[in-house]
């Protein structure tokens, strides 16, 4: 075992080491139950860039095992480039949400459980990302589903959290379902449950590809919350607590986009992906468009931002769905400057949530003079979700215009890049009726706490850095490209 | 009589046991904890000598036998499916047994009630291993007439002597028919002994070319129906929902948890034995289990009764596993019957834990109804963790046993070769979605905040602790590790494919 393989251990070890601990130590951690965690995650974000120079040399660190070898189910772990970024993108948005956390989340004797199951919750993605064989996969999958729903269920806002985290479980299981049928489909055919039997070349039926791209491509969308199966997604963002929802909209959405570009993108030829760039594109565009006229109509300003995702990931499945090197690096670039603006307006939305009391955007307005700091950082987040530029939503939008316009189909390109209007719309809508015009006089403004802000002013950095320089995280996301594109473009 | 002397020794320790453990209540000492430690005992005895006799059988070609008066024909047989099932129970009993220490001073008689756990147990052990009909008949008598008494343990409720009337006429009525397609059997062919794999079905006329007559035929319908009551085949479902809904916890969680899947188990085995095609029974359990595992999922989603809403989804967990052995028999995949003998531990773990976490509220809660589980998590938290396992195992969420076993299931199933199989499993993954509508808001009920402020936190009793931290690790480890579990199924499954050949 090299260094390495204990890096890619740790990446996963340490949050979940941390979650078991915090268990059993309960009542007795309340007060270092979230620097425990901010700790753990610290330690996994440093073990995922501890990856990078493995990766840069060429090798892929590995870890693997026999784990049911009557069943040839193994348990591999993996991080190549493709897992990169989205790894990158989850530990760090783990590590702001702890952080945040720390300003949020009311102490009691309950938190030690709190922050174990966001660690947890962090594994499941981690997991998501390395995992190197498919039982391991879905064992993973499904982890990132269980501890969200606990924390939805236990931690959530208002009365209806409880069904809200059920209908949450079941709409995503559904698509969970979806992909576990796909996965068994392809053990089947390759033999074995290891990813590195897929990527030997697979021989399946025209039909059996139909099927396993059309439940691979469902399934994950259900995660990405494309129109119509995004419903679990509004109620379950807004009534989540703030720091799972950051995880939830930042990270795990990105987890579907990771599905579709490890699943049907890799293992299937071009050729075989073809027939379903059309429907692709066309779902992109309708989600986009759709997200962003109910982000218009709502008054809650937590759904608003919860119905930008389903407008974001529009744009996400658009690129995909170019199936061209620009499209597919534009949306996977977009993953990760779409984790960076969305955690910074939802914690910029949880300053005035926690500073005012107040969550419908009719009952707000005026403060820009109340919280400067505040209002600058949530502005930058709204004009960067418009992808103006030199911010970084610009740049990743850029690339999955460019993809669509490579397509024969311009019709969609164009329809897609004046869908993008409404998403201005509501940004600035947003923006004007909660920091400018007349305050309502009754309106109080309490202090916030310091660990909100700090993140909140980090990721508003790293949004005007990365829309300047974004060569280095291209770099990596063209690497994962050549990954699964062959270096043939 | 002649032949294997392990493979008497375990019927002879439950039976021994049983009298024994009757004598010591009488006369030595009524107190509850030594009874159940002797009845304990008693099972762990008769588990040594099963395992014991596991290592006397190394292939399927000479199996153990014992009582053999002709070549090939004995009373019992140490088949391999036989030794998996009988080895569950007895595994299940010993925590059973140690779980009724602390909680029977809920219901006293104890001198009546670990008696009947033991006959209990002797009767379905009995019954699995029997290599005759006649044999077999009287196992499942015994095992039943246990059942109806232990059902009605709690004699003082009214519904709960409702259970174990309506169990005991439906039981009856089923082995009445039972007896019934044995002596259609015996008309015919003069005899009753179930061949062994390698000769020829009892039912086959003359030197056992060709298919079974009318008579075997009438009889092997007879004999599937009467068997068909007692593992909950639906529609003949209708009794379970009361017996297991009323008997007390722990007793659920034998009959949920074992003795459903053995009677199934016979079922095959004696259908198989008689000469009923393999293909045939196949199809006949596939579209048998659509109903069970439908039916099962959607009356317990409108349960209140926590113990009503398990054994609603007993049926349907009855249904995944009739569906996974109708696949394998009707496509002859070794897998998918592995996967079935698989689905029998696991359910056996996963039903037992949430019988018995559920009897544990039961005891110091009073909790009954499932919004009486409120706050459950703040009074007694071991069982909420244990019982959010077991429900989570039911329900199939990863990496718990539940889901290993669906995988199983559905990687095997996967290779059938035309719709039906298909079909089946698209029912089960939509049903396994459905099973989430009720096992999600029941765990949430577990943590729920209690309805009074301030409540106060039990100490559980060491008797309940045990059984319940070893059924939750087992859960988890059965799901982490499944390999060495998956490997004890694997003669089994060669064995009952072959029956069928």
């Amino acid at each position: 075992m090299n260094t390495e393989t204990i890096w890619l251990l740790t990446t996963l070890g340490a949050p979940l080491a941390m979650a078991l601990i915090l268990v059993l130590l309960r009542g007795r951690a309340v007060r270092a139950a979230g620097w425990l965690a901010g700790a753990a995650a610290l330690f996994s974000l440093a073990s995922a860039f501890a990856l990078l120079p493995a990766l840069q040399r060429g090798d892929a660190p590995t870890f693997a095992m026999d784990w049911v070898p009557a069943a040839n189910i193994r348990l591999e772990l993996r991080a190549d480039w493709l897992a990169f970024p989205f790894l990158l993108t989850e530990a760090s948005v783990t590590l702001l949400a702890v952080v945040y956390a720390w300003g949020y989340h009311h102490l009691d004797e309950r938190s030690p459980v709190f922050y174990a199951l966001l660690m947890l919750f962090a594994v499941g993605m981690a997991g998501t990302t390395l995992a190197n064989s498919m039982f391991l996969f879905y064992v993973f999958w499904e982890l990132m589903l269980v501890a969200s729903c606990a924390l939805i269920a236990a931690w959530g806002e208002g009365s209806q959290r409880r069904a809200v985290a059920l209908k949450y479980f079941i709409f995503t299981h559904l698509g969970s379902l979806m992909v576990l049928v796909g996965l068994l489909v392809l053990y089947d055919a390759a033999g074995s449950d290891s990813f590195s039997a897929l990527r030997a070349g697979l021989e399946l039926t025209p039909t059996l590809v139909t099927t396993v791209t059309v439940l691979f491509i469902v399934g994950f969308c259900v995660k990405m919350a494309i129109f119509p199966v995004h419903l679990w997604l509004p109620d379950a963002h807004a009534v989540a607590p703030m720091p799972v929802t950051i995880m939830l909209a930042a990270a795990m959405l990105g987890m579907g986009t990771y599905g579709v570009l490890r699943f049907p993108l890799s293992i299937f030829s071009m050729e075989q992906m073809a027939p379903f760039a059309v429907p692709m594109m066309v779902a992109g565009i309708v989600s986009e468009i759709y997200g962003a006229l109910m982000a218009l109509a709502e008054r809650d300003v937590k759904r608003i931002i919860a119905y930008s995702s389903v407008s974001q990931m529009g744009y996400i499945l658009f690129g995909l769905g170019t199936l061209t090197y620009e499209g597919i690096a534009g949306a996977t670039l977009h993953v990760v400057f779409h984790a960076i603006v969305k955690a910074l307006l939802f914690m910029g939305i949880g300053l005035i949530i926690h500073a005012t009391g107040r969550r419908r955007i009719t009952e707000l307005g005026g403060l820009r003079g109340a919280m400067p700091l505040t209002a600058f950082c949530t502005i930058v987040g709204a004009l960067a979700i418009a992808g103006v530029p030199p911010l970084c939503i610009f740049d990743s939008e850029w690339m999955i215009f460019a993809g669509g316009f490579r397509t024969p189909y311009l019709a969609l390109a164009i329809l897609s890049l004046f869908g993008s209007l409404l998403t201005v719309a509501y940004a600035l809508w947003f923006v004007g009726r909660v920091f400018f015009g007349p305050r309502p006089p009754e309106l109080t403004v309490e202090r916030p706490h310091w660990a909100m802000v700090a993140p909140t002013v980090l990721l508003t950095i790293l949004a005007l850095v990365e829309g300047l320089v974004p060569a280095p995280v291209f770099a990596w996301v063209n690497q994962a490209l050549a990954m699964i594109l062959g270096g043939n473009w | 009589v002649t032949g294997d002397i392990w493979v008497i020794l375990p019927l002879i320790c439950l039976i021994g046991g049983a009298f024994a453990v009757y004598l010591v209540a009488r006369f030595v000492t009524g107190r509850n904890d030594c009874l159940a430690a002797f009845t304990a005992a008693i099972f762990a005895a008769a588990l040594g000598t099963l395992v014991l006799l596991r290592f006397m059988t190394p292939g399927t070609e000479h199996l153990p036998t014992w009582g053999r008066f002709g070549p090939g024909e004995a009373f019992l047989r140490a088949e391999p499916g036989a030794l998996v099932i009988a080895g569950v129970a007895l595994g299940l009993g010993l925590l059973v047994a140690l779980y009724s220490g602390h909680y029977l001073t809920l219901d006293r008689r104890y001198e009546t009630y670990y008696p009947l756990l033991l006959l209990l147990a002797t009767g379905l052990v009995g019954m699995v291993l029997a290599a005759d009909l006649f044999n077999l008949y009287l196992f499942c008598e015994l095992m039943s007439i246990s059942a109806y008494v232990l059902v009605g343990f709690r004699r003082r409720t009214q519904t709960a002597i409702e259970a174990s009337f309506k169990y005991l006429m439906m039981g009856s009525v089923g082995t009445v028919i039972f007896l019934l397609g044995i002596s259609f059997v015996y008309r015919e062919t003069g005899q009753l002994v179930l061949p062994p794999p390698s000769s020829p079905p009892l039912g086959g006329r003359e030197g056992g070319m060709g298919a079974p007559g009318p008579w075997t035929r009438a009889g092997i319908a007879c004999i599937v129906t009467g068997l068909g009551i007692k593992s909950a085949i639906v529609p003949l479902h209708t009794w379970l929902p009361d017996a297991h809904g009323r008997a007390p916890s722990s007793v659920s969680a034998m009959l949920s948890g074992v003795i459903v899947q053995s009677a199934l188990y016979t079922l095959l085995k004696v259908s198989l034995g008689l000469g009923f095609p393999a293909h045939g029974l196949g199809t006949l359990l596939i579209a048998l289990s659509l109903f069970n595992m439908t039916l099962g999922n959607s009356m317990a989603l409108v349960q209140t009764h926590t113990k009503r809403l398990l054994a609603y989804s007993t049926v349907a967990q009855v249904g995944y596993l009739m569906l996974t052995m109708g696949i394998g028999l009707r496509y002859d995949l070794v897998g998918a019957i592995q996967a079935g003998f698989f689905l029998i531990i696991v359910q056996a773990l996963t039903k037992g834990l949430a019988f018995l976490s559920k009897g544990v509220s039961h005891f110091y809660l009073d909790a009954t109804t499932i919004n009486q589980l409120h706050g459950t998590a703040a009074r007694l938290p071991l069982v909420a963790v244990c019982f959010t396992v077991a429900l989570g195992g039911l329900a199939a969420i990863p990496p718990l046993a539940g889901f290993t076993g669906k995988w199983f299931v559905v990687t095997n199933g996967l290779r059938s070769s035309d719709a039906l199989g298909l079909v089946g499993l698209i029912v089960l993954l939509l049903n396994s979605l459905l099973g989430l509508g009720y096992y999600l808001p029941l765990i949430g009920a577990l943590f729920a905040p209690p309805p009074i402020r301030h409540a106060r936190r039990f100490r559980i009793s060491p008797w309940m602790v045990v059984p319940l931290i070893v059924m939750g690790a087992l859960v988890i480890a059965v799901g982490l590790y499944p390999g060495p579990w998956l490997g004890w199924t694997r003669a089994a499954s060669v064995y009952l494919l072959e029956l069928g050949k």
